[in-house]
């Protein structure tokens, strides 16, 4: 029978949905099931079925100036539990160890005169804020939220391809991904087959609790956003609201006596943890730009004295450096004593003459990357380039080697992704977001999948032009044979039991599908 | 250590008064007046007091200077903060043995020192002057150079009183070949830097009278020299041209005023007059 995936050639890269053409991988038995019936004008409609719902649940994205709507592939990211299981401890102990060296370089320096990470550059990063040196941030949590970018590569390994621990961004993406998800694929969820993403603002408050200032009962938190016009400020809005706490301004707060407190119309009342959306720069007048009227005045001093705990703490983007990154496998091996558990993308600092002179002579053969950039602003991928980007790029590395790293380029793994009415590979990286607490770090199930919608483009971000994909984490059990034996009882029972007419069609004949494939 | 045989006990007091051409409330400060207790210099007592009454909180920042938060949100026509200290000075001690230059570029590079090895906003200068730096040196070991570098400076520089404000750079000291001591003290640090010694910024207090008699009191000022690293921080004042010695009182050090600002600070409401700032020093003993 012919059907959506017949034409689907994967590319030169880990196909994360297909071993081969027409044989999908395990977890995604029960999806490809699911859709393998489905015509091209079925999957149009659903489509734009999901646009017009983020369009009227305000799931915009800013892009090159226009609120546009973030685009969902309705063909979800699928990953097995013990796939989950790997990333879950690879995620955890990179964001330890980043702990460990924030605590590090804003106390002692012992990192520094160990020479483990060369003092210079510490000192030179620009994010290396030294107002923040000696704030003693509650239960020793700077990264109360960290987004880890992971890539899979050629081999299906999964690679770190940078770390966040800013302000990371995304996950309200998730929430509304699979908000839609649901709709797309009632039946599956139904099954409780994949892990739900629900608890995550919970999670999130109960980690903003957790690390309230010491003796404070019951710790009032709220989120600080820049304003309406910011890109993320949608995410701002659908978290305070999930969490059940107010949404604030800068001018909504004030400090007094090292303390902080929120206007409200029934006067003053203090304010305990600030889950601040506003970067370093904006955050305090008084310690930072001074024409900021983003921030509050007050607000690093009350953190300093003790009475203000601000997520995430000021200063963590010396450890998201992209040069930094390149350290962090050793800064597992000195914190933590352990071996990394999951291994960073290859990629070479331009720390010597020598070095450099290679990476000029090899740029066409390498990504080099903007050490401070963000957004996938600035990045060349040197295979890609036509020969004039190449010579700015060289005279742009020459004049600052400081300023950049080069990578060997990764064929980020490709999923089937919905390009006009065809099915076609498309690349893909996955952001995880993880929550620490002070006592354990917690991984949202999935994560955000960003996917590159221009055919063959590597570089996978919101500000970019990119989508995403609904990203499942299968229940464990659900893996391998236990998992095929538990569709096919699927295929069993009575389809009566989903007989809804559905806008997003039918996708109830899991089962048999399934069991073409045995 | 301090003795009272050769050193000073000095008195300080600092007004800086800020009068608002209208009410100004929400007024965010950090002060960083008071005298820091080092092997030459021991601070007796420092403390700041503020009109109107506020909030005041002591941290001692990145730098090690100690620095007094001041809050206050009601309105106010005019803020005076008073900072009084008392501390004991001692002579200049004698130059340490000085490393080699390979021995000193290493260290800027890869120790402690590196923090005060690479340019900032404020003390960034072009290749012209960094290479007159490096003639400077040339030849010379690095005590000579620093003092080489120095006089440069001085010879090169006026002192102009409101020649240049708070964000004025080394580069542009120099091509107006005007400032006054925060100028002249960034500009060397800018150039010590450029000849290969690790450089700091100093802010502190001067008394202008080499043989004051104890008891008189004298206008000085908030002052700006230097300090070079080369086996240990040795002091050079390249504004006056004498050595850092009783006189001289340390307050901060950092890569350049930015960092150790005597005050600063943020308010809503119209603009100010620019601060008026007196210094009395003192000498006790």
């Amino acid at each position: 029978m012919a059907d959506i995936f017949d034409a689907y050639r994967p590319a030169r890269a880990w196909d994360e949905m297909f071993a081969a053409p027409g044989v999908p991988r395990t977890p995604y038995l029960a999806v490809f099931a699911a859709l393998q019936r489905l015509g091209a004008n079925d999957l149009r409609y659903r489509a734009d079925q999901v646009a017009r719902l983020f369009t009227d649940r305000g799931v915009t994205f800013a892009f090159a100036g226009d609120e546009q709507p973030f685009p969902l592939d309705q063909i979800p990211r699928v990953l097995a539990a013990q796939e989950w299981d790997e990333v879950t401890r690879g995620v955890a102990q990179r964001i330890r160890a980043l702990e460990a060296f924030l605590a590090d370089v804003y106390g002692r320096g012992r990192v520094l005169e160990d020479g483990v990470v060369p003092r210079a550059l510490v000192l030179s990063s620009p994010h290396f804020h030294r107002a923040a040196a000696g704030i003693e941030p509650p239960g020793g949590v700077r990264v109360h939220v960290g987004g880890i970018d992971l890539v899979r590569d050629e081999e299906g390994r999964f690679r770190v391809l940078e770390d966040n621990v800013r302000i990371p961004s995304g996950v309200s993406y998730v929430i509304e991904n699979r908000r839609a998800g649901t709709r797309l694929f009632p039946g599956i969820f139904a099954e409780h087959r994949v892990r739900a993403v629900d608890a995550y603002p919970a999670r999130l408050l109960a980690s903003l609790r957790a690390t309230a200032p010491e003796g404070v009962a019951d710790p009032t938190a709220v989120v600080l956003t820049p304003g309406r016009y910011n890109a993320a400020y949608f995410e701002h809005t659908l978290l305070a609201r999930l969490m059940g706490i107010p949404l604030v301004e800068g001018r909504d707060l004030e400090c007094h006596r090292n303390h902080v407190y929120m206007r409200t119309t029934r006067g003053r009342r203090p304010v305990h943890v600030i889950y601040r959306r506003v970067d370093d720069d904006f955050l305090d007048p008084l310690h930072f730009r001074g024409d900021s009227l983003l921030g509050t005045p007050g607000l690093l001093n009350a953190a300093r004295a003790g009475n203000v705990t601000l997520a995430n703490a000021v200063g963590n983007g010396v450890a998201d450096d992209k040069l930094l990154y390149t350290y962090v496998p050793d800064l597992i091996r000195y914190y933590l004593a352990e071996e990394p558990a999951l291994d960073n993308v290859e990629t070479y600092r331009l720390d010597s003459p020598d070095r450099v002179a290679w990476v000029l002579e090899h740029a066409h053969e390498l990504v080099l990357k903007p050490v401070d950039g963000s957004g996938g602003k600035g990045i060349v991928i040197g295979p890609h380039a036509e020969e004039a980007e190449l010579a700015v790029l060289r005279a742009a590395v020459a004049a600052d080697p400081r300023g950049w790293i080069a990578q060997r380029p990764v064929a980020l793994s490709t999923a089937p992704t919905l390009i006009g009415d065809r099915l076609e590979p498309r690349h893909v990286d996955l952001r995880p977001f993880a929550i620490n607490d002070g006592t354990d770090i917690w991984l949202l199930p999935g994560g955000l999948t960003r996917v590159a919608l221009p055919e063959g483009q590597l570089v996978v971000n919101s500000s970019q032009g990119g989508g995403s994909k609904d990203t499942w984490v299968l229940a464990d059990g659900s893996r391998d044979g236990t998992g095929a034996r538990k569709l096919v009882a699927v295929a069993a029972m009575p389809q009566s039991r989903d007989q809804q007419p559905s806008p997003f069609g039918d996708e109830s004949a899991a089962g048999a599908a399934q069991q073409m494939q045995q | 250590m301090t003795s009272t045989a050769t050193g000073w006990r000095l008195g300080i007091r600092h007004v800086t008064e800020v009068a608002y051409t209208g009410s100004a409330r929400s007024s965010f400060n950090e002060v960083r007046m008071a005298p820091l207790t080092l092997p030459t210099q021991t601070a007796l007592e420092s403390r700041v007091e503020i009109s109107p009454p506020a909030h005041a909180w002591t941290y001692w920042d990145y730098w090690g200077t100690q620095v007094v938060a001041v809050d206050i949100p009601e309105p106010h026509e005019r803020l005076r903060l008073t900072a009084r200290a008392t501390v004991e000075t001692s002579p200049a001690p004698p130059l340490p043995a000085a490393p080699s230059w390979e021995v000193l570029r290493d260290t800027a590079a890869r120790g402690p020192e590196s923090e005060y090895s690479a340019a900032t906003e404020l003390t960034r200068v072009d290749e012209a002057v960094a290479a007159e730096a490096r003639r400077l040196a040339g030849g010379l070991g690095p005590h000579e150079a620093a003092a080489a570098i120095a006089a440069w400076v001085h010879g090169q520089v006026a002192y102009v009183p409101g020649s240049t404000g708070v964000g004025t750079g080394a580069q542009q000291a120099y091509d107006q070949r005007e400032g006054v001591c925060q100028d002249i003290a960034q500009l060397t640090v800018a150039m010590l830097r450029s000849a290969g010694l690790p450089a700091r910024y100093v802010s502190g207090y001067f008394h202008p009278v080499p043989e004051a008699e104890p008891g008189e009191t004298v206008a000085g000022q908030s002052h700006a020299w230097v300090e070079y690293r080369a086996g240990a921080w040795v002091a050079l004042d390249p504004t006056n041209m004498v050595e850092v010695g009783v006189r001289h009182v340390v307050v901060g050090r950092g890569r350049d005023y930015a960092d150790v600002p005597p005050f600063k600070g943020v308010y809503q409401g119209p603009p100010g007059e620019p601060p008026r700032v007196v210094v009395e020093l003192t000498r006790l003993a």
